[in-house]
């Protein structure tokens, strides 16, 4: 089983890699705080698709979780999976007890 | 043509956009586009000889604020495909938060697959562009091969990565997935 925190330095390498491909002027702070999308974000869509693709290749990789973040689950949520990484975090904890 | 969205507008690129479009394409973020006009002249004669085989957009805000372009390239009514092509967020500061890539996308696979009735969209990415091949690959296409060498851009050769999807993929991953970052990005608008 997958710890929480092993979720949160999967979650912080995606941000460290997502900096490492992006313009300087768009690099992000690698936090668990950091807002990941929506308006508070400074992450657009492509990095947050780069940050979601990585995140799900190493669960399944490391973990063998086969996770689909970007859902109809994820959208039925009261609060967005994706404000942060904290809540990402939480949301991956969740979907991981289930499987 | 326009085709509407919740956020987004894509209206026909005009001969008036040159100007503007000429600005987003020599940004640092078109970096790794292909190199096209140089001028405002070059880029207005450009946009007035686009052929008939391609319908060209600029994605538009719906307060009308033009914020990137986006095309149908190669439209093969025969053989039913084309080339998504040209796609480039021109302002991203005024879509900080809106979803405005990823439903600019979805309205040009709905006039591909639902209204031209295209069974195949493809196209090509520069190798080491690795946030747009993740872009795309999310998005549901598959890759297909590697052109060695096939750009010539920033002084140097660059790799192409072919990538493709077709109807059916798109029906099962793409538009899923589509809609669920669509939603995602206005949770908050809906908690």
């Amino acid at each position: 089983m997958v710890t929480s925190d092993e979720v949160g330095a999967i979650i912080l390498h995606a941000l460290e890699a997502l900096n490492e491909d992006s313009n300087p002027e768009d690099r992000i702070a690698v936090s668990l705080e950091t807002p990941l999308f929506g308006a508070d974000s400074g992450i657009d869509s492509l990095g947050f698709v780069s940050l979601i693709t990585d995140v799900e290749t190493a669960l399944n990789v490391d973990h063998d979780l086969n996770i689909s973040l970007a859902d109809d689950f994820a959208v039925s949520r009261a609060q967005s999976p994706f404000a942060t990484g904290e809540t990402l975090r939480d949301y991956i904890m969740t979907l991981a007890a289930g499987q | 043509m326009d085709l509407r969205g919740q956020f987004v507008v894509l209206r026909s690129l005009r001969v008036e956009d040159a100007g503007l479009t000429l600005g987003w394409r020599m940004s640092s973020r078109a970096a790794l586009l292909n190199s096209g006009a140089q001028t405002v002249a070059e880029q207005a004669e450009w946009i007035a000889s686009r052929p008939a085989s391609e319908l060209n957009f600029v994605i538009q805000l719906r307060s009308g604020q033009p914020v990137g372009m986006l095309s149908l390239v190669g439209i093969d009514e025969t053989n039913r495909r084309a080339e998504p092509a040209r796609f480039l967020i021109g302002e991203p500061e005024a879509v900080r938060g809106l979803p405005v890539a990823v439903e600019s996308m979805k309205l040009l696979y709905d006039l591909a697959f639902d209204r031209m009735k295209l069974k195949r969209v493809y196209g090509t990415v520069v190798a080491d562009n690795p946030l747009m091949l993740k872009w795309q690959k999310y998005l549901g296409m598959k890759e297909e091969g590697r052109l060695r060498q096939h750009y010539f851009i920033g002084g140097s050769f660059r790799d192409a990565i072919c990538v493709g999807m077709l109807e059916d993929e798109y029906r099962a991953v793409a538009l899923p997935r589509m809609n669920a970052l669509i939603s995602t990005a206005t949770g908050d608008q809906r908690a």
